[in-house]
């Protein structure tokens, strides 16, 4: 099989396309090939890795212009899935040497500046943990939490910060300062937890103009996440909160 | 340029954040990381950590329990430590905001786990160690931690008998950079990529140990490697023990429930060792479905029970095995999933050589003997995280400024090796030696093991060792050189095979996770002692070091 990946040097560096022709076999991942290029045919070539289970969140690049962890997306079920993400450039403009009929083509994450190769600069999207101060104030004393309470939170707690949804989302795409859809899942993640005392200061963080305001409700986040989180529902409350009409979520 | 700190913790998982937490306050700490934090292997534990939370158990019999478990070689003064703090621990995290699945009165809740005598162990559904290890790296961020993070460290420097900062390479602009401080704790995790089948990260090839091994601190208990005896078929991934916990059944190739013949009475919540060898005798003795595997059938829990307690395990075994749990069984295997032994330490982390500490899968202190009670390696990190911290702490009360002549002339020095290998332009490739050793330590030095077996394997890691030292790495790039971190981190993982296997071979008893086909008895006279390796690769040599008995009498471990 034929896979065309993104090459490129820097962040001053030009991309370009190599071609690398690998066998595949039944319930290969796009990550298993990764290696076999990088074993057979070029040492040089960059990707992140780490529990190839898709739990660690290292490996999120664009796969057939869909962004996917590398480890979990099988090779010979990729002509079957669509996600059906509002296009953006990143997504949309496709190298004259590619059709999917050809074979299958590997870049690197959208919307965050390309270190080499598939590596992409991390550092805007975990920013906002810090600047959002995403954290638990330690408590005095351990709490109870009721069942309720933690399902409540369960699919925000799932997040694995591998920012598909920052690389699958327009507006990250043109604005460089987006807090992006994980940090503000996150964020209710805090303020719905049964537990917090301060949650306040989650919704203000949230609501900041550089957080849930610039969201557009696109919703490629929902379509693209891994893990279920569905980020742009909670945007979608975070926003509802900032307006005051919103139910309690704790 | 060398940078400083009072103290550099390698490896940014439960136990080094934890270690880096307890001393935020105390002194100027960075963690040095090969990946980001979150991307460490403390984020694919699932099933839970254990603490007598309840008031029918007791720290006591987490002890005994552990201590049984691991046929009676855990260090009793460490297994006290361990399980007194337990409580404590599991509440820590709950004050920092870590979201345990709850009884219905709103109490953490806890599930059955193999070899304990008690539902002691804590969860947040199958995906504990991500709770928990986003909750550390929150409160980390919360006090500034210093993180460098995508830092590979090479070598520990050691001045006049003492350690004085280490060597790294920089992967973003491939710089090798000397770091110089007062102390050093190793919390790099465990070495399962030594082997060809394991549950284990793709980074966990031991980094810390190898680094120890060669500025002289001993390794202990190396033999002792964990195969769990439920991983997913073909990707290795693993299926937790919480699946059996929750009530899954193992059966072979003509249906049996076959636990019934090995472990009437505790069936598959036998410990680790027990029930992985349970299933490799049913491979091997042609009851393996293809010859290859058993089935792990969770179809009576029920899609909602499934669906509710499991949820990773049937996301990772319908992406990964084309399998849906709810409606099939699951094919599993044995395979490496944890590293009992490590860098030789005291239960307060300090090794044998001053200014280095080693803490969690990384270091050997040591609290799970000849096999590891699931449950326990969790708790080990945070525990023992905090415990270091303290030691640490004290320590640097009384010690100098570091040699940050000796750590530029190290620096120098591994840049020249560096550059040496990067310019060999003929030589095996890595690749090539990657794929011989993983195979070599799954057949010889696996779940079963001999005399003949383990010589073989000795020979062949030795060959492997001097193909590496001539190995050539191709055309590659300065910036982000994956090739030449998994190089190095080989060379690391070659140096480890010797020990594990030297540590086997010498070892000439049955003990826990090491079965010794031709000595299948515990042999307590000779064995009831630590294995401690030291010395330089292709001449290793062992010694054996006093076990800590004392609250529990040593008997025979039934279950």
């Amino acid at each position: 099989m034929r896979f065309l990946i993104a090459r490129s040097h820097g962040r001053a560096g030009e991309t370009h396309y190599d071609t690398f022709e690998v066998e595949v076999k039944k319930g290969d991942t796009v990550l298993d090939v990764l290696f076999r290029i990088q074993d057979e045919h070029d040492p040089s070539l960059a990707f992140r890795y780490s529990c190839r289970g898709a739990v660690c969140g290292s490996c999120a690049m664009l796969i057939n212009k869909q962004p996917q962890l590398a480890c979990r997306t099988q090779v010979m079920g990729l002509g079957e899935k669509d996600m059906h993400l509002r296009p953006f450039p990143a997504i949309e403009t496709v190298p004259p040497e590619w059709s999917p009929a050809q074979g299958v083509l590997v870049e690197p994450l959208p919307n965050l500046p390309v270190l080499k190769d598939l590596v992409v600069d991390m550092r805007p999207f975990f920013r906002a943990l810090r600047d959002m101060e995403l954290w638990a104030a330690p408590a005095q004393e351990p709490r109870t939490q009721g069942p309720e309470g933690r399902a409540r939170i369960q699919r925000y707690l799932d997040c694995i910060m591998c920012a598909i949804c920052y690389g699958s989302c327009p507006v990250n795409a043109e604005h460089s300062d987006y807090v992006g859809p994980a940090a503000l899942a996150k964020a209710l993640r805090f303020y719905a937890d049964s537990r917090v005392t301060d949650r306040q200061r989650f919704l203000d963080a949230a609501l900041a103009p550089n957080a849930a305001p610039m969201c557009e409700l696109i919703m490629n986040c929902v379509r693209a996440c891994p893990k279920g989180v569905a980020p742009g529902g909670a945007i979608r409350q975070l926003k509802a909160l900032g307006h005051g009409h919103a139910t309690d979520t704790q | 340029m060398t940078i400083r700190h009072d103290v550099l913790i390698v490896g940014a998982g439960l136990a080094g954040l934890r270690t880096a937490i307890g001393l935020a306050e105390h002194c100027d700490v960075a963690v040095v990381t090969k990946t980001h934090p979150l991307r460490s292997h403390s984020v694919a534990a699932q099933g839970g950590i254990n603490a007598a939370l309840g008031k029918d158990d007791s720290w006591e019999r987490h002890a005994f329990d552990t201590v049984k478990g691991s046929d009676y070689l855990a260090d009793q003064d460490a297994v006290e430590v361990l399980t007194k703090n337990a409580a404590a621990a599991v509440y820590e995290c709950e004050r920092w905001g870590t979201a345990f699945s709850r009884n219905d009165d709103g109490t953490i809740a806890q599930r059955p786990f193999g070899g304990a005598s008690f539902p002691r162990t804590c969860y947040a559904a199958d995906r504990t160690g991500h709770n928990l290890l986003h909750t550390v790296y929150e409160q980390a961020l919360r006090l500034g931690v210093t993180v460098y993070e995508e830092w590979f460290a090479t070598s520990l420097v050691v001045s006049g008998g003492r350690v004085t900062g280490l060597v790294a390479l920089e992967l973003s602009s491939g710089d090798v950079l000397g770091l110089a401080s007062r102390a050093v704790v190793l919390a790099t995790g465990g070495f399962g990529r030594v082997y060809g089948r394991s549950t284990n990260a793709l980074i966990n090839t031991g980094d810390g140990c190898a680094m120890a091994l060669r500025a002289g601190a001993p390794l202990k208990d190396m033999e002792f490697v964990q195969f769990h005896p439920t991983t997913l078929y073909g990707s290795n991934i693993l299926i937790t023990e919480g699946a059996r916990g929750e009530g899954g059944v193992l059966t072979n190739s003509e249906g049996h429930r076959f636990m019934g013949e090995y472990a009437p009475d505790q069936m598959e919540l036998a410990p680790r060792d027990i029930v992985a060898r349970a299933i490799q005798t049913e491979i091997d003795s042609g009851r393996g479905v293809d010859g290859q595997y058993v089935w792990l059938d969770l179809r009576h829990l029920g899609a909602s029970r499934i669906k509710e307690r499991l949820p990773g395990i049937r996301e990772i075994c319908m992406h990964f095995g084309g399998v849906d749990p709810v409606d099939e069984p699951i094919p599993v295997q044995p395979g490496q999933h944890y590293s009992m032994g490590g860098v030789h330490c005291d239960w307060t982390g300090k090794t044998p050589v001053k200014g280095l500490y080693a803490v969690g899968e990384t270091s050997c202190m040591s609290v799970h003997g000849a096999n590891r009670l699931g449950g326990n390696s969790l708790l080990e990190t945070l525990v023992f995280g905090a415990v270091t911290a303290r030691t640490v702490a004290k320590d640097l009360a009384s010690t100098g400024e570091p040699d940050v002549t000796a750590v530029e002339d190290a620096a120098f020095r591994e840049r020249e090796r560096l550059q040496g290998l990067l310019l060999r332009k003929t030589g095996s490739r890595p690749t090539d030696i990657r794929r011989e050793l993983g195979p070599v330590m799954d057949r010889l030095v696996g779940v079963f093991r001999n005399e003949t077996g383990l010589t073989e394997a000795l020979g062949r890691v030795r060959g492997l060792q001097g193909q590496a030292q001539r190995a050539s790495l191709g055309e590659t790039d300065r910036e982000f050189n994956y090739a030449l971190v998994r190089a190095l981190e080989l060379e690391n993982m070659l140096l480890l095979a010797e020990a594990i296997t030297l540590g086997a071979l010498m070892r000439r008893e049955s003990r826990g996770a090491h079965w010794r086909t031709d000595y299948p008895q515990r042999n307590d006279e000779e064995f009831l002692k630590h294995t401690l390796v030291t010395g330089a690769p292709g001449a290793l040599a062992v010694q054996y070091t006093d076990v800590h008995l004392g609250r529990f009498e040593v008997k025979e471990r039934k279950y």
